[in-house]
């Protein structure tokens, strides 16, 4: 039989495709939204309408200031270039002029931090040392002479160009920096540098990678709390919120499923009390509750419990009555039928229930996070947002994800493990089950192979006693 | 060119089975139902399912019921069962009033409604736990009736694994483990294949032969009902009333080379002609036209 070329059959209506091209487009599904992600990251032309600031340079009489890091739009850019180059061939025509401006120290000053972020960019300075004079005047004498070169971000030839010319000015005053002695006359600044960038929202995955890295291995300062703390706060308050509205909705709800009389006296109430938004509760919840984890928990469980008390009573309905017809013909009391039947014949749907539930209990964590005093991973996203630090952001939003999307398919699995009788269960989950009945299955075959052996010596003895 | 066949009344019977019915009729009543009448209320007004049903079952006498759709077969079986309350009208097994339904009438539903989450073994064991009988005694008796319907090598399987028939087998095995006094069948081989269904009627019939039973049978498939029952109660349908309680004059033991049989024949030809009868027959319905008219095809 010849085999299908590779292009063949994927689009079959209503028919599943091979188990390897399943799987194949399993990993696409993932790969693809992270390619398009990367192409709008790293190829130059795709999108990229701003510039990222990377040397910056403040303006006469301009009070908005660019800093390193900052995004300008492609378009003001070259606009922001060229008025500080103005302003250069003004001081550059009243020093030939023989004119130039005085009382220019405090000036020159700040002009000299203009290499501090490429400097601190390179490593030639620390962190700190953004306005430590004495350590930034040693760069402009090493880039001047060419003992450093800065590679990346690089220094322009127009910038290169200025910093020999400022530093001749410097060097020929004083071979380190004293205020006393930095020149009258006003130095030239450099020319704004950039490259182009995204949005400040769509950080490029490298950086969301590194911002993920550290901040989740980074060692708390005292007061704070690691990613590690916050994780698990946050689950936490899932885990309990959810609990509690087990504890609840899951009986009322089998309750109200089972007898008509808890059906009629709950579920309108019920039905109308979850289309009350749950954080609109928030402040209620903190009044009462206080602070601390308390309203948070609280919120979770006004979330999901309505919801919960509505589908498992659906759930039980949907159990096929002649379960329980037959369950009375066969001598079944109403407490039997409800522990021996209607129970274990809903937990297969109810489990499934319960796991789209917890979905849901995810959205209300979110919310319940940031009300009374904010707190885990989600009072981090706050912050971090706040400042617009987007590559933070997304590492613990992707965090979240990844929790909920495991969880699910690990439940999703372990359905196929408690329940074989529904029918779901794939050969892997059966072969999981294998495994980890071997040990009783084992010691059941050896019992039962030593039993016929027994038997056999036995019928032997028999034998030999009978043969004379 | 058609042969009439010179078919005895279906009121004939041979000594041998003339003798077994008369001494059927001096076995005691295990089920009698008086007056049983039910009305449903619906949006339209009230509709009658049954009217005025009254019949007797003796011990160990297999009866079927037969009518056509809507006669209220299943309303019957379900109220003997107790699963629901008839409007007016008395059920009665050996004399005690029915209320509600109970371990003392089995019943075999065509939906097999097996517990799925239940091996075989386990929903066998059902009826004796819930009589408060421990496992050990439970699962000791389980195995009998399994053995009972031949399914000894599945007894740890769950019922998806299982085959129609073996299903309800499973299911019969069940009710049977409540050592019910009467067993109710509501078309249980009516979501089988032909063969199948053919095979399990034998099966039936063995268990019938093998264990002390009263079994009332619901069907709507007429060959079934004679090839089964000793009597066979024939209801009427908009209100479903009883038409007329018929003996088969087959003998037993039956086989199933007995469809020929002309008690057979004449027995399937009167009932028909009660549930639809000749005068009553549907208009022909209109025949789509052919554009080719092909000779063999006629």
């Amino acid at each position: 039989m010849a085999r299908p070329g590779i292009f063949k059959d994927w689009f079959v209506i209503r028919k599943d495709l091979p188990q390897a091209r399943r799987a194949t487009l399993t990993v696409v599904s993932f790969v693809l939204p992270l390619l398009l992600w990367c192409v709008v990251s790293y190829v130059p032309w795709v999108w990229h309408p701003d510039v990222k600031i990377e040397l910056s340079a403040e303006r006469e009489g301009v009070t908005t200031v660019f800093t390193a890091g900052d995004r300008v739009s492609k378009a003001y850019f070259p606009e922001f270039q060229k008025e500080v180059r103005d302003e250069n061939a003004a001081v550059i025509a009243a020093r030939e002029a023989g004119n130039p401006e005085t009382g220019a120290r405090r000036m020159n000053q700040k002009l000299l931090r203009q290499l501090a972020p490429l400097a601190m960019a390179q490593g030639w300075i620390g962190q700190e040392d953004g306005q430590n004079d004495a350590a930034l005047y040693p760069v402009w004498r090493d880039l001047a002479t060419g003992a450093k070169t800065a590679v990346k971000p690089h220094l322009s030839e127009e910038n290169l160009a200025i910093v020999r010319q400022n530093w001749e000015r410097l060097g020929a005053l004083s071979p380190e920096f004293v205020f006393k002695q930095l020149p009258e006359d006003p130095l030239l600044k450099l020319i704004p540098q950039g490259a182009p960038s995204n949005p400040v929202y769509l950080p490029a995955p490298h950086e969301v990678i590194e911002a993920g890295l550290r901040d989740f291995t980074a060692q708390a300062s005292t007061g704070e709390q690691t990613m590690g703390d916050r994780y698990v706060a946050s689950l936490k308050i899932i885990l309990w919120g959810f609990f509690w509205a087990c504890l609840i909705g899951i009986p009322l709800g089998i309750l109200c499923g089972v007898f008509d009389f808890f059906s009629k006296l709950c579920e309108p109430f019920v039905d109308f009390f979850r289309y009350m938004p749950a954080p609109t509760f928030s402040t209620l919840l903190v009044a009462v509750l206080l602070a601390g984890d308390a309203p948070k928990v609280a919120l979770v469980f006004v979330g999901t419990v309505f919801q919960m008390v509505l589908v498992v009573s659906k759930t039980t309905r949907l159990l096929d009555p002649a379960l329980l017809e037959a369950a009375q013909t066969l001598g079944a009391k109403p407490k039997q039928m409800i522990t021996q039947v209607v129970i274990p014949g809903i937990m297969p749907n109810l489990y499934n229930d319960l796991r789209i539930l917890l979905g849901w209990a995810w959205t209300w964590l979110v919310i319940a996070e940031l009300i009374g005093v904010k707190s885990g991973l989600t009072e981090f996203i706050e912050t971090q947002g706040r400042f617009r630090n987007f590559e933070r952001v997304f590492p613990v939003i992707i965090l979240i994800g990844v929790t909920g999307f495991v969880t699910d398919q690990f439940l999703s699995w372990l359905h196929g493990l408690m329940f074989p009788w529904a029918g779901r269960s794939g050969a892997l989950s059966r072969g999981i089950a294998r495994v980890f009945t071997w040990p009783f299955r084992a010691i059941a075959a050896s019992r039962g192979k030593a039993l016929a052996e027994h038997a056999e010596r036995m019928a032997a003895v028999r034998n030999q006693t009978q043969t004379p | 060119m058609s042969t009439v066949l010179e078919l005895p009344s279906y009121k004939d019977q041979t000594p041998d089975v003339a003798a077994r019915f008369a001494r059927l009729q001096e076995r005691p009543v295990a089920l009698e139902v008086k007056g049983l009448t039910k009305r449903f209320e619906t949006p339209r007004g009230i509709v009658t399912a049954l009217d005025d049903v009254s019949f007797s079952v003796h011990k160990r006498e297999l009866m079927c019921v037969i009518g056509p759709s809507g006669c209220g077969k299943s309303t019957l079986v379900r109220i003997l069962a107790g699963l629901e309350t008839p409007s007016s009208g008395e059920v009665m097994v050996y004399g005690e009033p029915v209320s509600g339904p109970g371990p003392d009438r089995g019943m075999v539903f065509q939906g097999y409604t097996l517990f799925p989450w239940m091996s075989v073994k386990q929903n066998v064991m059902f009826g004796p736990r819930m009589a408060g009988k421990s496992d050990y005694i439970a699962e000791k008796e389980a195995r009998e009736w399994i053995d009972l319907v031949g399914l000894s090598k599945f007894e740890n399987a769950y019922p998806h694994q299982l085959s129609g028939g073996m299903k309800q087998r499973v299911a019969i095995a069940r009710a049977l483990a409540n050592q019910p006094r009467v067993l109710f069948m509501d078309e249980p081989f009516g979501a089988l294949d032909a063969q199948t269904r053919c095979k399990m009627q034998s099966y039936l019939l063995e268990i019938w032969k093998n264990v002390d039973i009263t079994i009332v049978f619901i069907t709507h498939d007429l060959d079934e009902s004679i090839f089964l029952s000793d009597r066979i109660l024939v209801l009427d349908a908009n209100p479903g009333r009883v038409r007329e309680v018929v003996e088969v004059p087959v003998p037993r033991p039956r086989s199933e080379s007995q469809i020929f049989d002309p008690t057979f024949v004449a027995t399937r030809k009167h009932i028909d002609h009660m549930m639809h009868p000749p005068g009553q027959e549907q208009k022909e319905t209109p025949v789509m036209r052919l554009a080719v008219s092909d000779p063999d095809v006629v």
